[in-house]
């Protein structure tokens, strides 16, 4: 068997685990590996912009949330089933993009994300002011409904999504050209690209799982409120999800959401007065001795391909 | 619900604002000097106004100090923390991508809060040394905000005329123009982002101090105050020092307005929706370009 | 072997079997997620600090159904999803016995999902939201007074006085946002105008704007449905822009020891409502009291003395129907008719509480009283409030 062969069979036989695992499980387990699910989906997202462009959005979350409200609008007032109205997230999130992106993905590094930055607090303050329609402070409930098997289904669903969509892009002239843009803008312009469209493209292309998966998340906690949803922790997790496994890759980000993920688990419950200095002790951590993540680092030392 | 607005509520909401706006200079002009000289966005800038003001809140609980006169102790121990996590960590990112620098100061941010939160817990502690306002025709300046808006306005100063006139100053200001040419011209590089960050760090300690007698003191206090410094220099042109004084004035008018005009709720957003604006239409801030 | 030895191995097994206790059935577990950090921290602190007192003085007493009570507690940060997926590991990883509701109205509504789900009684001793209550839940228990009425004796007060109108701002959050619609409908209701309102964002920490606009309303009546942090800071900048409304109360916060702590001589005559007082004569009110001074070297806030309550109420009910069923023991809670510590408890068909009072207190040089509903009060209020420059 080849070595494509035998990997292609390793995550078949995961694939196929993971898909039994809610007839065994416990509704925690169920619902702790949705989570994971969520956050393979999130950050494998965010790597899709600032892993392969270098384009660090600060602001991630706040596709998040417009899809979590946007779903919950939709189900709570207009009666929709969840699916379609997770998909409707993953639009918002995407329609969200489109409005940022073309004022923002013109500015310069850190102006871009500051500016990032600025867009989640807005959200929320949007969020906050129309309360006509999305409940504003108090929060909005959807109709109770007892899915926690279906969505996590469909996470684990969209979480694969979009892990076979970085794997698409970084194995084709979109996502080398995105690369490019990465290494040196000025050059790619001069070599022709049309930055700013790939620098879009990607971005949309970004917002769409996280506004699915804010869809998703917001039927399985039946109840939002605008604190809860965009959190600026949420799109740090992200990134250190990513950063640890390793920036640009396809399974980096999958494997830096797994373990922090189990981490967090572990720690959190154990350390309730420590965990945030864990956490900002391990974000140090990672920053300074591995900026490559654990693939970043493997790929160098035993030549793997690059569309791991 | 609408009410009636006066020229009083408009004098008065101008003048909260240039208070606020004061303060608001003087902490960020901390940032800026990061930023300016050593490209790093400083995300733990907040916790060190925070930590200052529980030195001004020890102080005082403990020893019956004046607050204000606990401002160079505050300013002198933060300058030290603010040095030792320059030289321990953050001159390791000070060449890497802004992500680095961004994830690395968030990563030291939330550990001070974790700390604080350890040291003093989450109860509110407040420094209640001055309170009540002084009357001007129908305008009540609030004495707290009046004082530090004072020391705010004179440390800054202070700030400018040691940038402008001393060795280290111009020092400090050449490297922000050109960290090679600084070189080349026998400036010692590493000592000088060593002091930036000290000197900034003091600069966001005063802030610590100053707003320690006016709002309830607690861990989390500092996050606020790092996004609206963030939007300060972004507003005043990043590298640009008299660009964080403007800045911080004009973002006290425009959130207090926005709270006159609209509602509170809306305040920040349209404070942030200005950042965006002025972002896309004079990226380089509004004085323009890397002045220092 | 012989025969022999073989009957005195048997008889010799069937001694040691005979002779083994029967294994004592465990403690009973008693599952909850508090925030014990984040914007909560103070008040689920007290509230924590209810149910380890309830604990320490169930098993004083022999426990609940001859069996120990243990506590099984988690930090919820404060964050609705994080208690949600709390709850769902207590019940069905650590198999707690029974479940305790958490602080706040909203990560309340988040967790009812799941204790509903898997059919646990939850009695939320800090949900004050009518909202929570209403959405055909069955298992949902409340024990405090809702959130519309806390400041019920603000109004009643100023409606006697002939004061004519309000001003009423909120926290943009749940709980107080019900509080503040509830407020303005009472003062509809009193025949009180509602002048000015207006909501501000969590967090939020300059008042200035809200508070000019506020002063140029000129309301008689100041109602601020509050958390915390922002009652004091809105009491504190009230002062510096001399607002000098006749009355101003606030919904969370008027009644916490700190507030007086903080904020010194600038607390008095301001209203604050309370669920709960040592002073009430309530039984048991006084020996709770003390035992919490006595374990935590500080003065008992309403939300210890409901956080008791509720665990209190919660073995009561187990007590009753005999046994953990949730279903015996929600008929129990629905029947159940008592007065606690706490003060009177009945619930209606929907858990929802109909019997509670709260009182509305006053700080008068340093010290909080008593001044409303008549029948609970100890003291007089001190109306109208003189304005800031004239103490």
């Amino acid at each position: 068997m080849t070595r494509v062969g035998a990997a292609v069979a390793v995550l078949l036989v995961v694939l196929a685990a993971l898909a039994a695992y809610p007839l065994v499980g416990t509704g925690y387990g169920v619902r702790a590996m949705l989570q994971l699910f969520m956050w393979i989906a999130l950050a494998a997202s965010w790597n899709l912009i600032s892993g392969l462009t270098g384009y660090v959005s600060f602001g991630h979350v706040a596709f998040f949330g417009a899809g979590a409200y946007a779903t919950g609008i939709l189900v709570s007032t207009a009666g929709w089933p969840w699916p379609p109205a997770a998909l409707a997230g993953g639009v918002a999130g995407a329609a969200l993009a489109f409005l940022i992106g073309v004022p923002c993905l013109r500015l310069k590094g850190p102006y871009f994300a500051i500016a990032m930055l600025g867009l989640n607090e807005v959200l929320r303050a949007l969020i906050s002011y129309f309360e006509g329609l999305t409940g504003g402070g108090n929060g909005l409930s959807l109709p109770t409904l007892q899915a926690t098997t279906p969505v996590y289904y469909a996470m684990g669903l969209t979480a694969l999504l979009v892990v076979a969509l970085t794997h698409a892009v970084i194995t084709s002239r979109f996502g080398l050209r995105l690369m490019t843009i990465r290494e040196d803008e000025v050059a790619a312009e001069a070599m022709g690209i049309d930055t700013f469209r790939h620098k879009l493209y990607a971005f949309l292309l970004s917002a769409v799982g996280p506004g699915i998966v804010g869809g998703l998340a917001a039927r399985d906690q039946g109840y939002i409120e605008p604190m809860s949803v965009f959190p600026l922790a949420t799109t740090i997790t992200m990134i250190v999800m990513v950063l640890f496994g390793g920036k640009g890759t396809v399974w980096g980000p999958v494997l830096g959401a797994v373990v922090l993920f189990v981490f967090q688990e572990a720690v959190w419950a154990r350390f309730i007065y420590l965990h945030q200095l864990l956490f900002g002790a391990i974000i140090v951590a990672v920053v300074l001795l591995m900026p490559r993540g654990v693939l970043g680092l493997l790929q160098m030392r035993y030549r793997l391909p690059r569309t791991i | 619900m609408a009410v009636a607005l006066t020229p009083a509520m408009l004098g008065q909401v101008v003048v909260s604002g240039l208070l606020a706006g004061a303060l608001y200079a003087m902490v960020a002009l901390g940032l800026a000097l990061i930023f300016g000289v050593m490209r790093v966005i400083n995300i733990a800038h907040g916790p060190m106004l925070m930590l200052g003001a529980y030195t001004t809140w020890l102080l005082f609980d403990r020893f019956g100090m004046n607050p204000y006169l606990t401002l160079p102790v505050s300013a002198a121990a933060m300058f030290v923390l603010g040095a030792l996590l320059q030289r321990t960590l953050v001159f390791r990112v000070v060449d890497a991508p802004e992500l680095s620098s961004l994830l690395l100061t968030f990563g030291v941010s939330i550990a001070l809060v974790n700390v604080a939160q350890l040291l003093f817990t989450s109860d509110l502690r407040s420094v209640e040394f001055l309170t009540g306002s002084i009357a001007l025709g129908p305008i009540a300046i609030s004495k707290s905000r009046a004082i530090a808006c004072a020391f705010a306005a004179a440390i800054t100063g202070l700030a400018f005329l040691f940038l402008q006139h001393t060795k280290l100053g111009k020092a400090i200001r050449a490297t922000s123009q050109s960290r090679e040419v600084a070189l080349v011209c026998g400036i010692d590089v590493q000592r000088i982002h060593l002091i930036a960050f000290g000197l900034a760090s003091a600069l966001a300690a005063c802030g610590g101090t100053l707003v320690a007698v006016m709002v309830a003191i607690q861990p989390e206090m500092g996050q606020i105050w790092t996004f609206k410094s963030f939007l300060v220099i972004v507003l005043g042109g990043a590298g640009n020092y008299p660009g964080a004084l403007l800045g911080g004035l004009l973002l006290g008018l425009v959130e207090q307005l926005a709270s006159l005009f609209l509602t509170t709720q809306l305040s920040e957003a349209v404070a942030y929706v200005l950042l965006v604006l002025a972002l896309l239409v004079r990226p380089s801030g509004l004085l323009g370009g890397r002045q220092t | 072997m012989t025969p022999r030895a073989l009957t005195a191995l048997l008889i010799a097994l069937i001694l040691v079997t005979g002779s083994l206790p029967v294994a004592a059935q465990g403690p009973i577990r008693i599952g909850a997620s508090l925030s014990l950090t984040g914007t909560y921290a103070q008040p689920g602190r007290y509230q924590h600090e209810g149910y380890q007192l309830c604990q320490k003085d169930l098993n004083a007493k022999g426990g609940v159904l001859n069996r120990p009570v243990e506590f099984v507690v988690y930090d919820d940060q404060s964050n609705p999803a994080t208690g949600v997926r709390l709850y769902e590991k207590l019940i069905t990883e650590d198999k707690v016995d029974g479940v305790m509701g958490p602080y706040s109205s909203a990560i309340s509504e988040a967790v009812a999902n799941v204790t509903e789900k898997y059919h646990k009684v939850n009695v939320s001793p800090l949900a004050a939201t009518t909202s929570i209550f209403r959405k055909g839940r069955k298992y949902m228990f409340m024990v405090i007074s809702p959130a519309e009425v806390y400041l019920e004796g603000l109004i009643d007060i100023a409606a006697k006085r002939g004061l004519k109108t309000v001003a009423i701002i909120n926290e943009d959050t749940l709980f107080p946002k019900t509080s503040a619609q509830g407020t303005a409908e009472l003062a509809k209701k009193a025949g009180l105008q509602v002048v000015f309102t207006e909501a501000y964002p969590k967090g939020n920490q300059d008042f200035s704007a809200l508070l000019t606009k506020l002063k140029a309303a000129n309301a008689d009546v100041l109602a601020a449905a509050t958390y915390f942090d922002d009652a004091v800071a809105i009491a504190r900048q009230m002062k510096e822009l001399s607002v000098n409304p006749k009355m101003f109360g606030v919904t969370v916060g008027g009644d916490i020891p700190k507030f007086q702590e903080l904020l010194k001589a600038t607390a008095d005559y301001i209203y604050g409502s309370s669920q709960w007082e040592a002073s009430l004569p309530y039984p048991g009110a006084r020996e709770f009291h003390d035992a919490y001074v006595k374990q935590f070297s500080q003065e008992p806030s309403y939300h210890s003395a409901a956080g008791y309550a509720g665990c209190m109420l919660y073995a009561e009910g187990v007590k009753k129907a005999g046994s953990l069923d949730a279903d015996k023991v929600r008929e129990a809670l629905l029947a159940l008719k008592t007065r606690t510590m706490f003060g009177d408890y009945q619930v209606d068909k929907d858990g929802f509480q109909v019997a509670h009072k709260m009182v509305l207190l006053q700080w008068q040089d340093g010290k909080r009283v008593v001044v409303w509903p008549d029948d609970l009060a100890n003291a007089k209020p001190r109306f109208p409030t003189p304005p800031w420059n004239a103490r």
